[in-house]
């Protein structure tokens, strides 16, 4: 009787875990509840979204060292006649109009949700499109990716800004999705079972040991994790992986990358249409192309040097290259405060300069 | 939903469980039969559909084969095998037929081009056709009824262990142990976790670990060292073994907790003495599905050409095999060579038998062990590299005996791990298979070792099985 008591438990306890784990709403609710530091609360990422991916917060020297971040206010006397639209990607969350120089107004989206956007014909409009590496090839190789744009483009008013990819909609999937089984088949499945099953503050020291185990005896991070040459610090695979197109080190023919720059061109004319007074690109090099630059295919300097580029390019390529200084988190993808804010001295400077020619 | 995911786990519990409460068949198949839907349209939802589609052809081909006799039971046998050779067509081949037609075009200077199809080829296409065509040829040739109950019939398809990557069954096998109600056993439950563990082990230990140094040298096979460059491919026929094995031990032992045998897909392939002994031991079900569909009808219908027709017969069936694996024109070639290998063996089968007599066995077996192993590595070179000119760039690379980079993508001690690994696979393989369900203590005692084994030495990459690309 007992075992058929357990049994059914056991049952009813699966089917609960797998309906929660694809549903979106109960993730949602789940996440919320467990977002706190007590022992059943999830894994804080605190040392870095790399080192949190390798559950290597017990090796120290991946650890970022704890610098205050205020980033300089540029000052700036004169009339503020310029708004910017910056299109980015994580690297530049959490900026405001105070870390910009001259600016009337900021408006800040991220390339995957697209804008809508409203131009002020009295106010010099900038577009600034911040782009990582790694996704470079992604975003700006589709032939058809400014369907959508080019769709609104008459409708000045109230334009749709998306300098990404057109989703590509798959005709029959639509069926599924009206019968709502899509979230039957959430393909986020695997991780969010993770998540429920084993993402426990209490139950992470069991992940630390065996990250510490492949780290010190076999001199390598777990899953999407590579450690560099030296050792000092870790990098997303996709970004050192050969075969992956956003790699550092995956071969890009001299096509790819006119095919690359056309499309820049086709983006900067459709905002300078648009109404748009400047265009910029800044790409932000993975950790791998500066830190690790031997076999780099120099995707970066290739585009931004490319003649035919009519988009202005802010370039932190060449500076991070020049300097001697860290401008990476050792455990993170993403850039440490002095790189950011190296970053946004170099577009304050050309903002300053775009306002003093306006 | 990869058997090596959390997914699957929970599945497993929930549908095995739920078996075993069910009292009666008829639930159980149904049970059985929208679990497997659910684990099919995990993968890509919508091809549920073109299943469905080719169940249902062959459903009633089957009934219709059954009911008619002469031209009329052919001709539906050759609807039932169009319409799965169709699908298999379209979406396995079609590309590269177009591709194909492209350059022979170029060469005879038009250029000819035609769409391609951007879809992606449905999970386990190849084995479920395979499987379902062995049911509506037994149906045929009256090794088998057909199968009144639409349910049981569409569950032998779809059985979720080996849905999408085999075993490829036969209908005489499955579909009675469908139909029987088969009652709980604890000695089928040891039985099947202790395999299922047994699969996870070679696929999350040694296949994904074996998987980075593959992974390196076929990356790096420009300006890898000859040593690195055969040592990629020596670990890659290991990674192959232990990733479709356990692929298999987890399907086969799966069937076996609820009670089910599957067929055995390998015995030992490491230990085979000639080709002809490997393909007795690699792939079993496929290979025992082309000797009796294709090969044997083919030497019946060939029998007035003597000798020429094993040449043909065995050509064209390795031509086929390698077809199978992939639309591409390295996998056409890894199945041509071995059908001129078997050639070989058949016409110097007395010659080889008379030098074997001279010398003693044992060391008769090591010669041929290592012969047939060293061929087996090397003719592997095809089937893993992108395309024909990789495979040349890399037979190039270890013949050449250059002196490049020496690093296969882990540290030594890795290195040797993956040897003690790889040694006490074939040892737990060859000389322990039942000893550690012959009693509980040592079922729970392994089955507590295995988990933490695979998890501390697990390398969870995320990889798929191999064979799910076929």
């Amino acid at each position: 009787m007992l075992k058929r008591i357990f049994r059914d438990i056991l049952i009813v306890s699966g089917l609960i875990l797998l309906w929660a784990s694809t549903s979106r709403t109960a993730m949602k609710y789940l996440s919320d509840k467990r977002d706190n530091n007590t022992w059943w609360g999830t894994y804080q990422c605190l040392n870095g979204d790399l080192v949190s991916m390798a559950h290597l917060d017990a090796v120290a020297r991946f650890n970022p060292r704890k610098l205050k971040q205020n980033f300089k206010q540029p000052a700036y006397e004169g009339t503020r006649k310029t708004d910017l639209y910056l299109d980015g990607d994580s690297h530049t969350w959490h900026l405001d109009i105070t870390n910009f120089a001259g600016l009337s107004a900021f408006h800040y989206f991220e390339r995957t949700h697209g804008y809508r956007y409203h131009l002020d014909k009295d106010k010099k409009s900038i577009l600034l499109i911040e782009i990582s590496e790694r996704y470079l090839q992604s975003y700006f190789s589709a032939p058809n990716m400014f369907d959508e744009v080019y769709d609104t483009s008459s409708q000045q008013k109230n334009s749709l800004l998306r300098c990404g990819p057109r989703a590509e909609i798959k005709q029959y999937a639509s069926l599924f999705e009206s019968i709502g089984l899509s979230e039957l088949f959430n393909k986020n499945i695997n991780q969010n079972l993770e998540c429920n099953l084993f993402n426990y503050n209490f139950i992470m020291p069991m992940f630390e040991y065996k990250a510490a185990l492949n780290y010190y005896a076999f001199n390598r991070a777990s899953g999407d994790v590579v450690i560099s040459n030296d050792r000092k610090f870790l990098f997303y695979k996709e970004t050192v992986s050969r075969t992956d197109v956003g790699s550092s080190y995956y071969a890009v023919t001299a096509d790819d990358k006119a095919r690359i720059v056309d499309i820049l061109n086709k983006v900067y004319d459709h905002y300078k249409a648009a109404g748009f007074s400047e265009i910029y690109i800044s790409i932000v090099p993975n950790s791998a192309s500066i830190m690790q630059p031997d076999g780099y295919n120099n995707l970066i300097p290739d585009i931004q040097n490319d003649p035919r580029l009519r988009m202005k390019v802010i370039d932190i390529y060449t500076v991070f290259k020049k300097s001697k200084e860290l401008y990476f988190l050792p455990g993170d993808t993403h850039w440490n405060f002095k790189g950011k804010q190296l970053w946004l001295d170099v577009v304050n400077e050309r903002l300053l300069q775009d306002t003093a020619a306006h | 939903m990869t058997f090596n995911s959390l997914q699957f786990l929970v599945f497993f519990m929930v549908i095995t469980l739920w078996f075993f409460r069910l009292k009666d068949q008829k639930g159980r198949i149904w049970l059985l039969l929208l679990g497997s839907c659910y684990f099919y349209m995990s993968f890509i939802p919508e091809y549920i559909l073109i299943l469905g589609g080719s169940i249902i052809t062959d459903y009633v081909a089957g009934l219709l084969i059954e009911k008619n006799e002469g031209r009329a039971r052919k001709a539906w046998l050759v609807v039932s095998l169009i319409a799965n050779i169709g699908v298999l067509a379209v979406f396995k081949y079609y590309n590269f037929f177009v591709d194909n037609i492209h350059a022979g075009s170029l060469f005879f200077g038009k250029s000819l081009t035609l769409p391609m199809l951007k879809i992606a080829l449905p999970i386990g296409l190849s084995f479920h056709t395979f499987q379902a065509m062995s049911y509506t040829i037994e149906v045929y040739r009256k090794n088998q009824k057909a199968e009144k109950n639409f349910a049981t019939y569409a569950l032998y398809v779809m059985f979720y262990p080996q849905l999408v990557a085999g075993p490829i069954e036969r209908p005489q096998n499955v579909l009675p142990q469908l139909k029987e109600f088969r009652p709980y056993k604890w000695d089928n439950i040891k039985e099947g976790i202790a395999r299922m563990l047994w699969g996870f082990f070679k696929k999350v230990v040694i296949a994904d670990r074996l998987a980075m140094v593959v992974d390196r040298t076929f990356s790096h096979s420009h300006d890898s060292s000859s040593i690195a460059l055969f040592a990629g491919i020596l670990f890659y026929y290991f990674q192959i073994y232990c990733d479709f094995s356990g692929y298999s031990d987890i399907a086969l032992g799966a069937a076996k907790v609820m009670n089910i045998r599957l067929m055995e897909n390998f015995n030992q392939p490491f230990f085979s003495k000639n080709m002809g002994d490997f393909w007795r031991r690699w792939h079993i079900s496929l290979y025992s599905w082309f000797y009796d569909y294709v090969f044997n009808p083919l030497i019946t219908s060939l029998r007035n050409l003597g000798q020429a027709a094993i040449v043909l017969s065995l050509l064209i069936t390795f031509f086929l095999s390698g077809f199978w694996h992939g639309a591409a024109w390295q996998h056409i070639v890894y199945g041509l060579i071995h059908g001129v290998a078997l050639i070989y063996e058949y016409f110097t089968r007395k010659q080889r038998k008379k030098l074997f007599a001279r010398m003693p066995k044992a060391v008769g077996n090591v010669i041929g062990v290592s012969v047939t192993f060293l061929f087996v590595v090397f003719t592997r070179i095809f089937f893993r590299a992108e395309n024909m000119r990789a495979a040349m760039d890399y037979f190039k690379g270890i013949f050449s005996f250059s002196r490049g980079s020496n690093y296969i993508g882990m540290n030594r001690l890795e290195v040797c791990l993956s040897v003690f690994l790889v040694g006490l696979m074939l040892y737990r393989e060859r000389t322990l298979p039942g000893y550690f369900i012959r009693s509980d203590k040592r079922f729970y005692f392994y089955t507590i070792a295995m988990v933490v084994i695979c998890y501390y030495l697990g390398v969870f990459a995320e990889n798929q099985f191999i064979y799910f690309q076929f």
